[in-house]
């Protein structure tokens, strides 16, 4: 028998079958649908993630007080005072830490704000003026503060768009005076809105000089992060280094084990989300295989039936000198194709649904979400599913082509 | 030399805890060009002798040549081969395949033969015409009445060109005119192009349409005659 008729064969076996076809390929068609969903909307997350660390700069790092959180019970020990203005002084010092570019330490608290009987909630961020340069925040209306404000703890502020909104509606709040713990800020500066940056909303968040939101608001002596760069990307690893040499004197460490403190540069981040992101993809994708199985498994249970239907056809063509192998080739071909066809089928809806989902997110969520074909993901699809056929299909192939011609002319 | 010889042929069954003897030492043989018409009543192991002689199964014990060579010594690829090339096969059910045109069942048999599909068209054309069938080439069995199904299976069985015919009750679920029809066929294939054709039949009246009558009772053979006033299928007046 050709090629040809042999494919010719199995496509009339299926289209007279139709919804039968239709409904055994249905497992094969949801478990290839999700499959490149979970593809595509996991790399999507992936390419999100990475373009918002990106946002805060690849030169950046983070120095975390505290010792680095090894089990979830561990957390407390993150939340530690152990960085304080004379580490920000001794890494000041050029020869401590020769390649670093800028300095900023940062605390962060929650405080209510007041003004003529509105209230606001956001997050309070202490900092300098730098903050502006390492998110890529500049204020659409006045200036941020300077650094003789920082050194005078000057009771300035820089509110985001969204606390804007809610404590002055529409008028303009350029050096209105509001309360924050009972001491009066005056309004500087007003941020754009701009949604999400790295981990960060500014839109609700106020900006104040790291000192003032030390000593008036927090009453704390310690920061909560510092935020480094390095001269250039090369330089990020020489630069942790010496940050790292830097503070255990500064702390008299002298068993590494012992930091009160940890690193964390742009890179680290980005590496450990994009390993959680593909770990999350893995095990979703390793759920719609189990449906896969399951599909095939379906596929052998109609397979069975269908041979056993089809008794009379295989007597029939084993009669008119088809061989044992022309009738294991047939049905085994038939179940390729159709699994192969319900692998494209779910190919392309998978395909149509996440991008669906990636207008949705992108047009009507302002998410900055990026599209893309997930072609190592159709091809393994289509593949798969053929593979299923065959391994699924292989069963009742072969009791089709052991039986008896006689045994099958009988049956009635 | 003989075209088919039985010696001795048995077939049991097993069935339940007993066994059933559908044939019990059968031994005959066939000449190439024969016309020989099988008999005996329900039961009797008509089917299952035409199953033997057609390779569809295999005897209990007895020797079965075919073409001198004894059954055994076939692989199951040479049957298939032998049952695609030098046999063709017209059962009670006729057998045709559900949604497919007259002329794709007729076509069937080429799909597992040697036969370049260049010559498929012509070769159905042939055997379509020889049934009289060509008005119907592209009906489907379900618009066919049961005479024109069963002549849809004899050109089935003859577009490989075999050199016998193993028919199984043709004409059981025909009426006697759709049944004259068949008969006058396979009449004609075997005066016109002396193929050797092995019909089944309960039915005197059909079965003296061949040269050679067997008829076999409880297993057995009982008597292997001669037919002296043979039916001719065109002879109008013995139409019933
Ligand atoms: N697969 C089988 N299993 C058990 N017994 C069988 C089987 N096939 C046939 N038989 C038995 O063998 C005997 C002969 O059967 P066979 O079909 O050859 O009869 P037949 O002469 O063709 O009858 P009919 O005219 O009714 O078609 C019967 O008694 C039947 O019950
Ligand atoms: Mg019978």
């Amino acid at each position: 028998m050709t090629l040809k008729h042999a494919f010719k064969t199995a496509f009339t076996g299926l289209k007279t079958n139709k919804s039968r076809s239709a409904l055994t390929v249905l497992g094969i068609v949801i478990g290839i649908t999700s499959i490149i969903m979970i593809m595509s909307i996991g790399q999507g997350a992936q390419d999100l993630i990475l373009s918002q660390i990106q946002g805060m700069g690849s030169k950046t790092i983070v120095i975390i007080p505290g010792r680095q959180a090894k089990t979830p019970s561990d957390f407390a020990q993150t939340l530690s005072n152990s960085l304080k203005e004379k580490d920000l002084a001794a890494l000041q010092q050029k020869n401590n830490v020769p390649t670093l570019g800028q300095i900023m330490p940062v605390v962060i608290g929650a405080e209510t704000l007041y003004y003529q009987g509105n209230t606001d909630q956001p997050t309070v961020f202490g900092a300098t003026d730098l903050i502006s340069q390492f998110f890529d925040i500049y204020p659409s209306q006045g200036n941020f503060f300077t650094d003789d404000d920082v050194k005078s703890h000057s009771e300035v502020a820089v509110i985001g768009s969204k606390v804007k909104d809610n404590l002055f509606g529409a008028s303009n709040p350029m050096g209105e005076t509001i309360k924050i713990k009972n001491r009066n800020f005056r309004i500087i500066g007003v941020l754009p809105s701009k949604g999400q940056v790295s981990f960060f909303n500014f839109d609700d968040s106020v900006i104040v000089p790291y000192t003032t939101a030390q000593n008036y608001l927090f009453g704390i002596n310690y920061f909560n992060r510092i935020i480094v760069t390095a001269d250039s990307e090369n330089d990020i690893n020489r630069t942790v280094d010496d940050i790292t040499t830097t503070l255990r004197n500064s702390h008299n460490i002298t068993d590494p084990s012992k930091d009160d403190f940890s690193i964390e540069t742009q890179a680290d981040l980005a590496s450990r989300l994009s390993l959680i992101t593909t770990i999350l993809t893995l095990f979703l994708t390793a759920v719609a295989a189990i449906s896969l199985v399951v599909g095939g498994i379906g596929i052998m249970n109609i397979m069975l039936v269908s041979v056993t239907e089809r008794t009379r056809e295989i007597g029939l063509r084993k009669s008119l000198g088809a061989t044992g192998k022309n009738i294991l080739f047939q049905f085994l071909l038939e179940s390729v194709l159709l699994t192969g066809i319900g692998g494209i089928i779910g190919v392309i809806l998978g395909t149509g649904f996440s991008f669906l989902i990636s207008v949705i997110l992108s047009k009507f969520l302002a998410v900055d979400w990026v599209f893309g074909f997930p072609i190592t993901g159709a091809v393994i699809g289509i593949l798969v599913s053929g593979i299923i056929g065959l391994i699924f299909g292989l069963y009742p192939a072969r009791q089709a082509a052991q039986k008896s011609p006689i045994e099958a002319l009988r049956y009635e | 030399m003989s075209f088919i010889k039985l010696e001795n042929i048995a077939k049991s069954y097993l069935y339940g805890e007993g066994e059933v003897h559908a044939l019990r030492g059968v031994s005959f043989s066939i000449d190439k060009g024969e016309f020989v018409a099988i008999m005996g009543p329900s039961g009797s192991g008509k089917s299952t002798l035409l199953q033997i002689l057609g390779f569809l199964d295999k005897p209990t014990s007895g020797k079965y040549f075919f073409e001198d060579k004894i059954s055994d010594s076939y692989s199951d690829d040479e049957i298939a081969r032998i049952r695609n090339e030098k046999m063709g096969f017209i059962f009670q059910a006729f057998n045709l395949l559900p949604r497919t045109t007259v002329a794709e069942n007729v076509k069937l048999p080429l799909l597992y033969s040697k036969i370049k599909e260049n010559e498929w068209n012509t070769l159905a054309q042939k055997a379509i015409e020889q049934v009289g069938l060509t008005h119907r080439v592209n009906h489907e069995p379900s618009r066919l009445s049961g005479g024109e199904q069963q002549r849809t299976a004899i050109a089935r069985a003859l577009i490989t060109n075999p050199e016998v015919i193993f028919a199984d009750e043709p004409t059981g679920n025909l009426d006697s005119q759709s049944g004259h029809l068949v008969m006058e066929t396979l009449q004609k294939l075997n005066e016109e192009q002396g193929r050797t054709i092995v019909l089944i039949t309960h039915e005197t009246h059909t079965a003296e349409h061949a040269q050679r009558i067997i008829k076999i009772f409880d297993g057995k053979i009982e008597s292997d005659s001669i037919v002296k006033n043979r039916r001719k299928a065109n002879d109008m007046e013995l139409l019933k």
